[in-house]
């Protein structure tokens, strides 16, 4: 199979859904003339025009709740924010508007919104820089993806432009440059709800998102040759959330770290560790492990992030603490 | 504005007038919840604006008052059941009477924050011109409202890309229990239009016709694709803020004084005046009015509330374009 980077494969996604459906359009910050400040749609308004791929102001509330009002009568907007960060500057029209007007309004509409979230450290800073899903998985009413990889990228855009609820759609920006194989065609999607086992194993179960899969699936490469079978999960969507793969999965293993780029304190991490001491505390024979950002903003200064984002090393060490 | 119009707008006026009287005796005696903001004073600017709309066209109302939902043709009965938190109502218990929605006639609901209103106009004005369609959004707001950041980045949006939406500012003088000359910088919130180089205009918003014809310009200078305006109606709240509020931040003559312009009397006087309203018609009218309430009020009782578990229904959609 031919293999693409992510941001191609985002690029990708788009055009074939755009070209699938004249609802979809494409908007925000500099992503029709620019092509947008990562690349991503560079040469989509000459394939679409302007009515369906422009460029906006500077205005985030209205980005968003402007696609919640655009799907309320029929499209299927694909918003672009230039940072995830950016969700915070749109909060109320992305958890009140978003993730709230279908119930309000007693299901009277579908909401089919997607919004586009570069997320990651990158050297950028505290409100360019966070992987803020946990936030908002908080939040009822938002449907939340985070691709590790190229084919889950495409898989899951053309799952979330297709999905009739708003999508809250994270894109790594450290993954953009990544190469990996991605079935070409139309048909090709990734469905929600359902976690990827990225690499089989017996005797510890790492779950990692985003950004860290491809970190965990080092860590396994690094304790196979220490003799350890390490299972690396991807939950992949994290609303809905495929708890069943992390349970079987702990059943077997009965050890878990979870490695994730968010704040330690009520991050992914947590509500995994909490759904496990609900449903599966008799199978844990260590307790769990969780590697995130201490509770602190993302510095900007290289040796200043390095010292708080999770990392290789970080994970191998919890990953050895339970294995010991 | 014909003869049969201006029937229609003052009929409208006075059902809506007597349906909020009637929804605060409920609320007085127990009978109703809810987080009902009266309009009385206002509704010959919700009316009047109204009118000027197509079925198919899009409304965003405010939170003061029941006209916008009569004005559109929503029945009676299922706005009395959102407010009971009933079934029978238009969203299923979940957003009281603050939520009323109405996909058949283009109403899209409301925002419960304030402002929340503006990106969703400007949004479904994107659409009906990425669809190439000539509907438009009507948009309702309060002066008090007009200092929020969404009307900012709305407003300048929806003039840049040219949207089809008319929005039509309710400056009722008070925001709660702050004056306008206190929140707001400008005296007319039309003035605001000239930021965004779009037309602003200000009218009597307790008079019909000047309403109705400075709506009807802005929808169809929106409906050739000319884009968005502003328009402003003066009028007054002359009731509290909720139904029980003290009041005790602005003097009874105040209030008083603005009773003695009260747009239901003024209408009914001047359309007698012409003799487009007779005393007999008046009188059929408020026979008609009385009898749809105590139908719809009986009605309303009669509906079971629902079944508590539903409240875990309308979350997410189940459906795809997959």
């Amino acid at each position: 199979m031919r293999t693409i980077t992510y941001a191609e494969a985002i690029r990708e996604a788009l055009i074939e859904e755009m070209k699938r459906d004249p609802s979809v359009i494409l908007y925000g910050e500099d992503v029709a003339n620019f092509g947008g400040i990562f690349r991503i749609t560079a040469g989509l308004k000459d394939m679409f025009g302007d009515e369906r791929v422009f460029d906006t102001p500077i205005s985030e509330n209205a980005l968003v709740g402007g696609g919640v009002g655009a799907a309320l009568a029929g499209l299927r907007p694909v918003v672009e924010l230039q940072f995830a960060d950016f969700l915070f500057t749109a909060g109320d029209e992305v958890v009140l508007k978003a993730g709230m007007w279908r119930y309000g309004h007693g299901g009277a509409y579908k909401i089919p919104l997607v919004v586009r979230c570069p997320s990651g450290a990158a050297g950028v800073g505290p409100e360019h820089g966070q992987c803020p899903e946990a936030f908002f998985m908080h939040a009822p009413g938002l449907k939340i993806v985070s691709p590790s990889n190229p084919a889950d990228a495409k898989g899951l855009l053309k799952t979330a432009i297709r999905d009739d609820n708003p999508v809250l759609y994270f894109e790594h920006k450290l993954l953009y440059a990544t190469r990996g194989e991605v079935p070409e065609g139309e048909d090709f999607t990734v469905p929600f709800g359902k976690a990827a086992i990225a690499r089989e194993g017996d005797d510890l179960t790492l779950v990692a998102i985003s950004a860290m899969v491809p970190k965990a699936l080092t860590v396994a490469e690094r304790l196979a040759a220490e003799g350890h079978s390490v299972e690396v999960i991807d939950p992949r969507s994290l609303v809905p959330f495929d708890r069943e793969t992390i349970i079987e999965s702990v059943r077997k293993t009965g050890k878990i770290v979870v490695a994730e780029e968010s704040y330690k304190t009520l991050g992914v991490g947590a509500e995994i560790g909490a759904m496990l001491m609900e449903e599966a505390l008799e199978y844990l024979d260590r307790p769990l492990r969780r590697v995130a950002i201490p509770d602190v903003p993302i510095p900007t200064a290289a040796i200043l992030e390095a010292f708080v984002l999770p990392n290789e090393e970080k994970i191998y060490q919890a990953c050895r603490e339970l294995l010991s | 504005m014909d003869n049969k119009l201006k029937l229609d707008i003052y009929r409208k006026m006075l059902l809506s007038r007597r349906l909020e009287e009637r929804i605060a005796e409920l609320i007085k005696a127990g009978q109703a919840g809810g987080f009902m903001h009266p309009g009385v004073g206002q509704e010959a600017l919700q009316v009047a604006a109204i009118a000027t709309l197509r079925p198919d066209d899009y409304l965003l109302y405010a939170h003061r008052g029941v006209a916008y939902w009569v004005a559109r043709g929503i029945p009676i009965e299922k706005i009395l059941c959102d407010l009971a938190g009933k079934e029978g109502g238009t969203n299923r218990g979940k957003g009281g009477v603050m939520r009323v929605v109405y996909p058949e006639l283009g109403v899209l609901g409301e925002s419960g924050t304030l402002g929340g209103c503006f990106p969703i106009a400007a949004g479904a004005g994107l659409s009906i011109k990425v669809k190439g369609e000539d509907k438009v959004v009507l948009c309702f707001f309060g002066d008090g409202t007009s200092n929020r950041g969404t009307f900012h980045e709305a407003m300048n949006l929806s003039a840049v890309r040219k949207l089809p939406v008319v929005f039509v500012c309710e400056n009722n003088g008070w925001a709660v229990s702050m004056p306008t000359e206190r929140s707001t910088a400008v005296k007319d919130i039309s003035a605001r239009a000239a930021g965004y180089n779009i037309p602003g205009k200000t009218v009597d918003g307790n008079d019909p016709e000047a309403v109705y014809d400075a709506v009807k310009e802005a929808v169809e200078r929106a409906r050739k694709g000319l884009g968005p305006s502003l328009v402003e109606g003066k009028t007054y709240r002359l009731w509290g803020h909720w139904i029980g509020d003290p009041e005790n931040y602005r003097s009874r003559e105040e209030v008083e004084k603005h009773w003695r312009r009260d747009p239901l009397p003024r209408f009914e006087q001047k359309l007698l005046g012409e003799k487009v309203l007779t005393e007999k018609i008046k009188a059929e009218f408020e026979a008609e009015t009385r009898a749809t309430l105590d139908k719809a009020v009986e009605f309303v009782r009669k509906q079971p509330f629902p079944k508590p578990e539903t409240a875990l229904e309308d979350v997410f959609s189940e459906s795809s374009a997959g």
